[in-house]
């Protein structure tokens, strides 16, 4: 006798986590045909979106089937179960390859999971494939490696953002309906800006490093990228947790990043660092009229909105940057002193620079982001949550993005590495060229559930999670 | 901290960090030196010796048992 099998799908992609885990749930949607229908759009559009380096098709689909088995044997095991999935190609995977877009490790076949991927699949979730990095999540574009850099779905000629760039470029695509992304300076917000998805830097610690590359290790932070800040809430509900292989992991309760959602806003107090893009980088029309429009927004939701002011986004990056830099060249030592030529070279040039900081710079650094972290700490004392840009701008075209752009422009989401705390980039409309434009929530630290109840009810506030890349549009369902 | 580096001491630093570059990479990294003497004067403030840096730690229950 055959295995029960679910009805054929009303709907197959772009959709987001929860429109699908309802359907999934309801068994008015297969698991295995959602599977099948992200592995046509990948086979249909990564050829020109290059959001993946590794497939995983015949894994997904075994387990995509087991996950209909278990639905129909009623043993799901919640919103998760059954979610196509990418995972950035820093996060080691048993047995599957995980290059971290680079030729060091182009070889490289893990023998465990990272535990982020562990605890996806233990959710259920399908992995289809390992998604575009930037070289050991550093660096920008490159031209010069084996595997080409993603491009923007919404134009194909303009950038991601990075580094966690084929996992925005396959959300926004509709490839995959959540994948992971990594942040050291920005590398999940970044691309969440300029891909027009949502992107979680959690709290340091709310999420294990174990068995992820490291690009700076107390600024590295591991989180979800989903079309919705909903979406991002049922990953990090499966994400979050100690553990005890990462040194930096917080042995806190796990609290409840769901229920909360659809509560409202009333009441919140919000502060707006208006100073970060109007004073110490001024962003373009685009992104200051979100911004404007996206606090009109909050306050209409019933927030309380106050301007608050700190240091410079010039200091927040500086002490970011020495810190990232020496953290990856310690990290990368050994590479770089006898394989260096391996390197990409926007990655050579990063680790080169790790010679002209002392280790009095780096202490200083340090010293600088407690005053810093103290900082925002005190500016926050009466607010729930901040607003600031997320990017400065739109997407610039993918061959104009500048190898040593660390020192051109002072980086809006900086910050919240520098302080470790939560983070979000929501899409707050689009440039008259149909570019994606953000801004970006920060809140308080483990204060997550804050966080995703505001940018929640800012995206159902606003018509921007309506609105897919035209190549991405067929067949929406939100 | 100069915003330019001599190249006798750029040649000193990659000695000590054991980088080989190319001529054309050592005088790209001169370019960018004074990017780096920036954030390093950024991150010094007037605070005096006792100012502890981000990463001090206490002992957690595991070093004690």
């Amino acid at each position: 006798m055959s295995a029960p099998r679910l009805p054929q799908p009303r709907a197959t992609t772009p959709m987001t986590i929860a429109a699908a885990a309802r359907l999934l749930a309801s068994r008015a949607l297969s698991p295995v045909e959602l599977t099948r229908a992200c592995l046509d759009r990948i086979e249909a559009l990564n050829g020109e979106l290059h959001a993946f380096v590794h497939l995983t098709a015949e894994r997904a689909l075994a387990e995509a089937r087991a996950a209909e088995a278990a639905i129909m044997a009623g043993e799901a095991r919640g919103p998760l179960h059954g979610i196509p999935i990418g995972l950035k190609d820093i996060v080691d995977t048993r047995g599957v390859p995980t290059t971290c877009g680079s030729r060091l490790l182009a070889d490289n076949i893990p023998d465990a999971d990272a535990a982020c991927a562990e605890k996806l699949a233990a959710a259920g979730t399908v992995l289809l494939g390992k998604t575009t990095t930037h070289e050991f999540a550093d660096g920008g574009p490159s031209f010069d490696l084996p595997w080409p850099p993603a491009r923007n779905p919404w134009n194909p000629e303009h950038f991601t953002a990075g580094s966690s760039s084929g996992t925005g470029a396959a959300v926004a695509a509709g490839l995959i309906l959540g994948g992971i992304g990594t942040d050291t300076g920005g590398s999940i917000r970044g691309p969440a800006a300029l891909c027009g998805i949502a992107g979680l830097k959690p709290t340091y610690g709310l999420v294990s490093r174990a068995g992820v590359a490291p690009a700076a290790f107390t600024l590295d932070h591991i989180g979800p990228m989903a079309w919705t800040a909903e979406d991002c809430a049922l990953m990090l509900q499966a994400l979050a947790g100690h553990d005890p292989r990462d040194p930096a992991s917080a042995a806190r309760p796990v609290p409840d990043y769901v229920s909360g959602l659809g509560g409202g806003i009333k009441g919140l107090r919000i502060g707006v660092i208006h100073h970060f893009h109007e004073v110490d980088h001024p962003v373009d029309e685009a992104t200051r009229r979100a911004i404007a429009s996206a606090t009109l927004t909050l306050r209409d939701l019933g927030a309380e909105i106050r301007e608050v002011a700190v240091s410079p986004l010039q200091d927040w990056s500086a002490c970011g940057s020495l810190i990232s830099i020496t953290e990856r060249a310690a990290a990368y030592e050994e590479w770089a002193r006898t394989r260096l030529g391996a390197f990409s070279e926007r990655v050579q040039a990063r680790l080169m620079l790790g010679a002209l900081v002392s280790g009095v710079d780096y202490v200083q650094a340090l010293r600088r982001r407690r005053e810093l972290r103290a900082e925002l700490q005190q500016a926050m004392q009466e607010l729930d949550l901040v607003l600031t840009a997320a990017a400065p701008g739109v997407a610039p075209k993918i061959d104009a993005v500048p190898k040593w752009d660390l020192f051109e422009r002072p980086n809006f989401t900086m910050p919240f590495n520098v302080s470790g705390y939560p983070a979000i980039s929501l899409c707050a409309g689009f440039s008259p060229d149909g570019l994606p434009v953000a801004v970006q929530l920060a809140g308080k630290p483990f204060a997550e559930p804050v966080l995703l109840r505001a940018a929640d009810a800012f995206e159902r506030a606003t018509p921007f999670r309506d609105r897919r890349p035209e190549l991405a549009s067929a067949n929406e369902e939100r | 901290m100069p915003a330019e580096i001599a190249d006798a001491t750029l040649d000193f630093l990659l000695a000590r960090a054991g980088l080989d570059l190319t001529p054309a990479q050592k005088a790209e990294l001169k370019t960018v030196y004074a990017g780096i003497a920036a954030m390093a004067g950024r991150v010094r403030k007037p605070r005096g010796r006792m100012a502890e840096p981000a990463l001090v730690y206490g002992f957690a229950e595991e070093d004690l048992a």
